[in-house]
């Protein structure tokens, strides 16, 4: 039982009163960035990334998980409670746990998303456990040429499959790509695009790019276009289930998990996909009244399913995070950053040289899943009370911790004048419909992607055949053209 | 059919896109080609990157030259997010508070130059909103409120975190 041994030296470590003060802030700054608007996991991590030059890399993994998690818990609250649609991750939560809010049972949509997002997430968080040492393990025997291929199915699919265009979702990923060429390369060490600027031999910020991208591209675009919009809010009611609720919701947590955890291990990521297809299995499977409730007065299994599956999806995205170092969501690309700050690249060695760091983190997820059942239940009133701070207030305060982040990272007031450079890209790209998770994808995996191209192309002797020649990378290059192509054929027979 | 404008603005973030090829391409030609054993160099991922870029800009703009890009949002759907008409006074006092704070950090402070951010932000939203003049009343609340916020901000940072960040004077207070 060579894992539960590790398992337990990670509770040991993840249990230190210090540790567990980290994963505390963490969740509960996590529950606080999913309920607010306009600020979301990937924006709070990366406004956070300074700390890791001062805060060792155990505590601050254990801190980002937090927020993390806690992000998917508390972005429930919002998408049940307010009638505008929030982020694609709970947008099919808002489809029936607004309708619920209205017909006066919005205390047991929060419960079942809150109780859902618990059995998922520790469902899921077992999954890594079991399987995160054996995929590492696996993985070590992949050479450059397969690494490649799976980096290219993770580029492509997040622009190029998700989202509604593929010209638009390669533009935002080609310019990602631009931004991670500038700086040294990886393998001459020759300076490219830096224009003779020494800071820039390491490359643009994370931080930068992400909060430009996000917190300032959303506060201009609040003050531009959103000026006289308000939204409602849903009365909140007792946060408890009845017998029957219970009933009805076990099953649909345990269906939303066995289809959410599966798409967070390939690297294709996105929650979209998993939570509409947990829906649409709930509608297929409810009988009767239940059925009738969909989509009139909310059906329970419409929130509970989907926001299981969003759960699962997350939790187990962070196996092909930790073991090959592939990132498939803006939040997970952002976490890759942390990492390489610490000089740790995740990948197969991960398990063998960060053992202690790996598994205090994978402890910590179960710890952090309690801890924010209770935040959520118990708490969710002082939550709700956050969705009351006027939105003139709320976006000046996010761009003070913007400027916190951008700042701090390299104390150079330049940064802040590219860090509103940035927002007025991203409010172009927002306005326009161009994706911005391909740009931070793009921008972290893009150097990663290269190097791994330009060494299996030396292991081929510059022929390209190398990619056919190996059966492994031959399957993945298959699965790539799969994926490029069938969600076409299915759209065009509609 | 599209407004006019609204063709001529996708055609303008097609030529941008453009534009950051040709940028890419022209800084391409000075990086070397030496490609060792693998056959390509650091500058094959810059030419692929600015001839991708080329690529879909060219497609943006015929896009922008045939009805408009494809498959946009439609405004008009029931959950689509509300859009007012822009604000312009709104953005440039969020802009000038961006920047200005950028321009003051490092002679101010941070927590005196954040909170002048906070204040400009917060009227240049408040604006948006209402469209309304606002008194000397409330910049003092957004001023006393971005206080609020900078400094335990600015304390918590610097003492708990050890992050730096600038201060008016050399106390760690301020």
């Amino acid at each position: 039982m060579d894992i539960l041994n590790q398992l337990i030296q990670g509770f040991a470590t993840a249990g230190t009163p210090i540790n567990l003060l980290w994963a505390f802030v963490g969740c509960a700054l996590g529950t606080a960035v999913g309920v607010l608007p306009g600020i979301g996991p990937a924006t709070a991590v990366a406004m956070l990334l300074p700390i890791t030059s001062h805060v060792d890399a155990t505590a601050s993994m254990i801190f980002f998980a937090g927020i993390y998690y806690g992000a998917m818990y508390g972005g429930s609250t919002t998408s049940i409670l307010l009638n505008t649609p929030g982020e694609t991750a709970s947008m099919v939560t808002a489809m029936e746990g607004n309708k619920m809010a209205k017909s006066g049972r919005a205390g047991a949509a929060l419960a079942t998303a809150a109780i859902g997002s618990f059995v998922a997430g520790t469902i899921a968080t077992l999954m890594v456990t079991l399987f995160a040492p054996v995929v590492a393990e696996y993985a070590v025997r992949l050479g450059p040429p397969e690494y490649f291929c799976l980096m290219l199915l993770a580029l492509l699919t997040v622009s190029a499959v998700l989202g509604r265009s593929t010209v638009r979702g390669l533009a935002s990923l080609f310019v990602g790509l631009a931004i991670g060429l500038v700086g040294m390369d990886q393998i001459t060490g020759q300076a490219r695009y830096t224009g003779g600027v020494p800071e820039l031999l390491d490359g643009v910020e994370i931080v930068l790019v992400a909060v430009g991208l996000f917190a300032v591209a959303e506060a201009l675009h609040a003050v531009l276009f959103e000026g006289s919009s308000h939204g409602s809010q849903n009365k909140l009611s007792r946060v408890s289930m009845t017998a029957s609720d219970w009933r009805r919701s076990l099953p649909a947590w345990l269906r939303g998990t066995a289809i959410g955890a599966p798409f967070g291990c390939i690297p294709a990521g996105g929650t979209e996909i998993p939570t509409f297809l947990s829906y649409a299995v709930e509608k297929k499977l409810a009988k009767g009244e239940h059925q009738a409730e969909f989509g009139k007065k909310g059906a329970i299994e419409g929130v509970a399913g989907p926001e299981a599956a969003n759960n699962a999806t997350v939790t187990t995205a962070l196996i092909p995070l930790l073991t090959l170092g592939i990132p498939v969501s803006n939040t997970t690309a952002i976490l890759l950053g942390a990492f390489q700050n610490y000089g740790i690249q995740p990948g197969p060695q991960l398990f063998t040289n960060s053992a202690a760091l790996v598994w205090a983190l994978i402890a910590s997820l179960y710890i952090g899943n309690v801890m924010l059942l209770v935040l959520n239940l118990p708490l969710v009133g002082l939550w709700v009370k956050l969705l009351k701070v006027p939105k003139p207030q709320l976006y000046a305060g996010i761009l003070i911790f913007a400027t916190v982040g951008a700042y701090g990272m390299r104390q150079s007031a330049f940064d802040l004048v590219l860090l509103y450079a940035i927002g007025v890209l991203g409010l172009v790209m927002r306005r326009f419909d161009f994706p911005t998770a391909p740009v931070v994808v793009g921008m972290i995996l893009g150097p990663l992607a290269e190097a791994q191209l330009r060494n299996a192309l030396s292991i081929g002797e510059g022929k390209w055949t190398v990619f056919l020649e190996r059966p492994m990378s031959l399957g993945l290059l298959g699965v790539v053209l799969a994926v490029l192509v069938l969600p076409r054929v299915f759209k065009k027979r509609g | 059919m599209l407004a006019v404008s609204d063709k001529q603005r996708q055609s303008a973030v097609a030529l941008g896109v453009l534009a950051l090829s040709v940028g890419l391409g022209w800084g391409a030609i000075d990086i070397s080609s030496e490609a060792g054993y693998a056959g390509i160099g650091p500058n094959f991922l810059p030419w692929l990157v600015a001839v991708g870029l080329a690529v879909v800009g060219v497609i943006l703009l015929a896009e922008a030259h045939s009805g408009g890009f494809r498959n946009m949002p439609d405004p008009l759907a029931p959950d689509a997010p509300p859009v007012s008409a822009p604000c312009w006074s709104g953005f440039v006092w969020m802009s000038g508070a961006l920047l200005l704070n950028a321009a003051l950090i490092t002679r101010i402070g941070f927590i005196l130059s954040c909170a002048l951010c906070f204040a400009c932000a917060a009227h240049g939203l408040r604006q948006a909103q209402s469209g309304a003049r606002q008194g000397l009343r409330s910049w003092l609340v957004d001023g006393a409120i971005g206080l609020l916020i900078t400094a335990p901000v600015y304390w918590m940072f610097t003492k708990f975190l050890a992050i730096s960040l600038p201060g008016l004077t050399q106390s760690g207070w301020l």
